[in-house]
């Protein structure tokens, strides 16, 4: 019987300094991938306090013009590039193999090239802001004429620096996701057939996929975009007969989809976290599952929603804005599905739920504003104002920021062994609940005045929300302290983790806290139920019963 | 209890994972060609909306030389299949032979682009003629070029003893990719030369 | 199943849930009301269609949200575990009824907004902003402009890094303040010197980016006195925040007068707060990073005052 040999006795601990080296271990790679962009997130999130603190006044004082404008570029430069992919690659690494059962990914080798890359370009970005003339300006899209103008005339540029790094960045992404495609198509553990993977899974290979169709595009309109600064052609320059508008297709092609790579595995996250806390199955799984699909086809035919007011035939704003505006209906049926989960469910308020719940709040929120952008006349008269920083805002920091930190504190205790502590979590989520709130709501009226975004300086009719929105900002950076306090005191000599402390179904549940290398190693359970299977008694696993015996048993004997 | 409930399915040894290899390159090669489909409707939609395409003195491409270049590069893809199927019949003299074949046509092609290439009256700034002439042209030899690399790398590969007792160590992958660079230059080729 | 094995229908939660149905329905009027109080005056003839179309939109938006929230705080409130209470709930996997109703509706909302929303946009097209995109060849720069359809003023709006110059050919003169008469179409012609601007009238509920290397068209009816703001809404370098400038809207008499008056004003330097401030930045140090410098103020008739009240 080989179910003895399971689970394997407890090896002595490697120690820290794996987290520092090339390491194959897709759980060492998702911690390096996690910390590292916690460590890019602070850094953004300083450059964002530098924003609001030029912006709580109407005049340009605190920094200069042209400082302002590379702040707020590295700002979502680095918060998009450098935090919110890796730290989702992070999870994604903790949680798919363990979730289907896999030793490892698919290429083990390529995934701790694909996670060294970030640091690389994100050094490379970060030293732009020392290079002469100062970094990128021109904002995360780097729309061209103002990209390819080149002030100093300089062939080593903050501009230039920045389109490698973005190309880096992309050449990682897409390793990442070929493994993670990969692994997920192949790497199943017995039983778990397609419709009994978990929803996380569903959404990751969904959201990957996003990655593989739009980066390439991404990454041709960069190179050119690289050509024409440096290299003197005219691709996007108007005098050499080149066309600005066409970087926009190719930019939106990709940067649209981009916005699902980010939130479909939010909705993963809520997927799984709130059956968990309401004690209930997850209403409608295969719903909720294909939608992710439903979500990728429609989101590749999207884009031109982003540039509404750039001079597109009145024909194409109306296709997109219905395609566009369909995209609500699957999204709806994952809320509604949701909502059915926790309706009539035995809810426990822990940490990672009030952040799912939290999250929840705010995606509805940002959804309908994205709706309303959606309409085209309306966007006419929001584009490009604080109406829209708000939505995606409300959005990336409210919903999947939340998210991130519902799943960071739900997935702690088994992937590093220590629970939590409650009290500062609730803190956290409280703080940063007020906070977000505080500071993105009072964007919607400023941008519905007509206040643009990206400006350094405004007219003094907008300065009241302007000052509300950074006393949010300013609290949105102290919900961090409590944040960082919990991770690092709970990881250092927090309570001991057992295998499964949220009573939790799914296969990483049954193995120990922390995981072995191998995970399951030559004994992978096999699967003979649905996910989600709360109250209706029915195993996961073949031999659940014998596999969680033993991990008590061990536990029992480690105390 | 049986063992067999409990065999790892998909798990094996670690190290050895020729099937994913194969699933991943694939999974790759689709990704990659959408750098290509951006390229092209880049060109399509420049060619389409310029006021004057051509730069001043040009005339258009002369297409016989590059036909010739075409038929050349097209046909490698049989040779490489050729040479594919020998190595299923474990003919390896033959296998070699056909895939050293394949090299040669893919650098047959590489030298009558430079030859066309340093013959132009434009370069690469010269618009966007120019400029997406010498983008598509000169990413899609990249491509070509690093074909024959992996080419001579496999072909390297096969005197190993024992090579491919561990399965197809590449040589499947490298043909594919070599399939998918002639595809590409197919419509490059249409694209450019024809649609003048 | 069985209609039998149905739960009998709860006559107190029907009546409570419609209750609160109805109070939602009336709390989403009211804030569909509201919402044209979030907005900037209005002062075009495409003011109304959006503000409709917004207000619209902030009902069903509050009714969706409304419910949704409504769920949330019920179960937060009354679903809640025992404590110690380690049970599970019944396990209701999913009901197929529900998944086509709450598919099927959001579609039909979405639907009727898109197709009213396409219906304002046909009335947009004949009273306000509807671009026409030429490729700017350099005939149609000098000449006239073929293929407009209101007999209308014609402005040529030149956007630079960083000012505004307008230009009324009709009657040969050059502003760096747009002056406009009340209730006559005008047609803008949208043209960049250098990259992308934004022109951007809050009060009009108009936007259309400005790219070099062609002309769009745009026509516009103002329907309402007063001074209003254009914004740069297109990033376009170090200044773009100062890239704004007056918009006037007057009576038709006032505006030819001041027309006349503008064509008799001899040529002057025009507004552009990033050549002054440039000037004092490279005079002494300059803490900033690299930026292009800016273009030389346009030479025109009536420069307008930096700092005039405005309505919006
Ligand atoms: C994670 C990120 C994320 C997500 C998920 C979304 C989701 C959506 N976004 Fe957003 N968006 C961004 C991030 C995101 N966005 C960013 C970063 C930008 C700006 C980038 C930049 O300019 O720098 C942006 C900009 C942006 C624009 C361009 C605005 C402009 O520049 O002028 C538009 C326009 O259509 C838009 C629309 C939408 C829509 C319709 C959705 C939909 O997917 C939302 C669907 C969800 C719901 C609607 C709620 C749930 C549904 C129900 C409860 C069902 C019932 C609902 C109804 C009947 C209404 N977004
Ligand atoms: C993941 C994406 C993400 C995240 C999380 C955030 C987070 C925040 N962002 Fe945003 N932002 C973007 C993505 C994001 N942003 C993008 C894409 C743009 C568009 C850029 C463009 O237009 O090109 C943008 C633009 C943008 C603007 C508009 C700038 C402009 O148009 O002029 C503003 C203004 O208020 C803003 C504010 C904030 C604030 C206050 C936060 C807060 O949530 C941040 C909270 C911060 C913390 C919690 C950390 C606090 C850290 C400290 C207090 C210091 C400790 C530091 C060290 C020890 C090093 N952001
Ligand atoms: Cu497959 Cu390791
Ligand atoms: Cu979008």
């Amino acid at each position: 019987m080989t179910i003895a040999t399971f689970p394997p006795e407890p090896k002595p601990d490697p120690g820290w300094s794996r987290y520092f080296g090339f390491c194959t271990d897709a759980k060492v790679i998702g911690i390096q991938y996690i910390v590292t962009a916690f460590f890019f997130f602070l850094i953004g999130g300083l450059l964002a306090m530098v924003i609001r603190g030029e912006l709580i006044t109407p005049a340009s004082d605190l920094v200069d013009r042209a400082v302002y404008n590379g702040i707020y570029t590295m700002h979502g430069t680095i918060m998009l590039f450098l935090f919110i992919f890796p730290v989702l690659n992070g999870l994604n690494n903790l949680l798919i193999p363990t979730m289907i059962g896999a030793p490892d990914m698919a290429f083990p080798r390529l995934n701790a090239v694909a996670f060294w890359l970030v640091p690389i370009f994100g050094s490379l970005l970060i030293a732009s802001f020392f290079v002469p003339g100062g970094p990128a300006y021109s904002g995360w899209w780097s729309y061209p004429p103002v990209s390819i103008q080149n002030p100093l005339g300089h062939f080593v540029n903050g501009q230039g620096l920045w389109i490698t790094a973005v190309a880096l960045s992309g050449v990682s992404s897409i390793m990442g996701a070929l493994n993670f495609v990969t692994t997920i198509l192949r790497m199943r553990a017995p039983g778990m057939t397609i419709t009994r993977m978990p929803v996380f899974c569903w959404t990751a290979l969904a959201a990957q996929s996003l990655q593989l169709i739009g980066l390439p595009a991404l990454t041709g309109g960069a190179i050119m975009l690289l050509m024409d600064l440096s290299f003197g052609t005219s691709f996007y320059r108007p005098e050499g007969g080149g066309d600005p508008v066409l970087y926009q297709h190719f930019f939106w092609f990709y940067s649209h989809p981009a916005v699902y790579v980010i939130i479909l595995p939010v909705f993963g996250i809520f997927s799984e976290l709130f059956p968990v806390y309401s004690r209930k199955p997850l209403f409608g799984y295969l719903y909720v599952a294909l939608a992710s699909f439903i979500i990728v086809g429609l989101g590749l035919i999207v884009w031109v929603h982003h540039m509404f007011p750039s001079g597109v035939a009145q024909w194409m704003r109306n296709l997109f804005m219905v395609f566009t505006m369909l995209i609500a209906v699957p999204t709806g049926v994952k809320v509604f599905a949701w909502l059915g989960t926790i309706w009539g469910g035995k809810l426990q308020l822990t940490t990672p739920m009030l952040f799912c719940l939290g999250g929840l709040f705010n995606f509805v929120f940002a959804g309908i504003t994205g709706i309303m952008l959606a309409t085209v006349p309306v966007d006419i008269h929001v584009s490009n104002t604080y109406f829209v920083v708000g939505h995606f805002h409300y959005v990336i920091y409210g919903a999947a920021v939340m998210g991130i930190f519902a799943a960071i504190y739900h997935w702690f205790p088994k992937f590093i062994g220590r629970m939590p502590y409650e009290g500062l979590g609730k803190l956290h989520c409280l703080l940063t609940f007020v906070g977000a709130n505080l500071n993105f709501l009072p964007m919607h009226p400023l941008g519905l005045m007509g206040m643009p975004r990206r400006v350094s300086s405004y007219d003094p009719e907008f300065t009241f929300w302007n000052v509300v929105a950074s006393l949010g900002a300013f609290l949105l950076g102290v919900s961090i302290i409590p944040f960082l306090l919990n991770m690092v005191s709970a990881w250092i000599r927090g309570p001991k983790a057992t295998h499964n402390p949220w009573r939790a179904i799914g296969l990483e549940w049954l193995l120990p806290s922390p995981p072995p290398e191998d995970n399951f190693g030559e004994e992978v359970p096999t699967v003979i139920s649905r996910p989600y299977g709360y109250g209706t008694g029915l195993p996961l696993v073949e031999h659940q019963d014998e596999i969680e015996r033993r991990l008590d048993l061990q536990e029992a004997s480690a105390a | 209890m049986t063992d067999t409930t409990l065999t790892p399915g998909s798990v094996e040894a670690h190290g050895q994972h020729s099937g994913h290899n194969l699933t991943g390159f694939i999974i790759f090669l689709c990704s990659e060609s959408v750098v290509f489909l951006a390229f092209f409707s880049g060109y399509a939609l420049l060619k389409t909306s310029a006021l004057d395409w051509l730069p001043p003195g040009v005339e258009g491409l002369e297409w016989r030389t590059p036909l010739v270049n075409t038929v050349v590069l097209v046909s490698s893809s049989g040779t490489i299949y050729l040479a594919e199927q020998f190595k299923a019949r474990d003919n390896m003299a033959l296998f070699r032979g056909f895939w050293l074949l394949s090299m040669a046509m893919g650098a047959y092609f590489l030298y009558g682009q430079a030859v066309e290439w340093s013959g132009l009256q434009f370069g690469f700034t010269s618009g966007t003629f120019g400029g997406t002439f010498y983008l598509l042209t000169g990413f899609h030899g990249l491509h070509v070029a690093t074909g024959i690399l992996l080419m001579g790398l496999m072909l390297i590969k096969s005197f190993i003893p024992g090579n491919y007792s561990g399965g197809e160590q590449g040589v499947q992958a490298t043909s594919l990719f070599w399939h998918f660079v002639d595809v590409i230059w197919i419509i490059l080729f249409l694209l450019i030369y024809v649609w003048q | 199943m069985t209609s039998s094995s149905k739960p009998p229908i709860n006559t107190t939660a029907v009546a409570g849930v419609s209750l609160w149905v109805g109070v939602l329905v009336v709390l989403s009027h009211w804030m569909g009301e509201q919402s044209h109080r979030w907005l900037p005056v209005s002062a075009s003839t495409a003011a109304p269609l959006v503000d409709n179309l917004f207000g619209l939109e902030t009902a069903i938006g509050t009714f969706v949200f409304g419910a949704v929230v409504s769920v949330m705080v019920w179960v937060m409130l009354f679903n809640r575990a025992e404590k110690y209470d380690e049970s599970d709930a019944v396990p209701v996997e999913g009901n197929t009824r529900l998944e086509v109703i709450w598919t099927a509706i959001p579609f039909v909302l979405l639907m009727a907004i898109a197709s009213w929303t396409i219906q304002a946009e046909k009335e947009l097209g004949t009273l306000g902003p509807m671009e026409h995109i030429h490729l700017r060849d350099p005939i149609e720069q000098v000449g006239g402009y073929a293929g407009d359809r209101l007999p209308s003023e014609q402005v040529e709006v030149i956007a630079r890094q960083w000012s505004w110059e307008f230009r009324y050919p009709g009657a040969n003169v050059s502003s760096t303040e747009l002056h406009l008469a009340v209730d006559q179409p005008v047609t803008f012609r949208l043209v960049s010197e250098d990259v992308l601007h934004g022109f951007f009238i809050p009060a009009f509920r108009l936007k259309q980016d400005v790219i070099p290397g062609r002309a769009i068209d745009l026509n516009i009816t103002p329907t309402r006195e007063g001074t209003y703001r254009l914004r740069d809404s297109q990033f376009s370098g170090t200044w773009f925040a100062a890239n704004q400038a007056d918009v006037v809207v007057e009576s038709a008499d006032a505006h030819s007068a001041w027309l006349q008056q503008a064509a008799a004003a001899p040529l002057q330097p025009g507004l552009s707060v990033a050549v002054e401030e440039y000037a004092t930045l490279s005079g002494g140090s300059r803490r900033g990073w690299a930026t292009v410098p800016p273009a030389p103020p346009p030479q025109v008739n009536v420069p307008g005052s930096p700092d005039q009240p405005h309505d919006a």
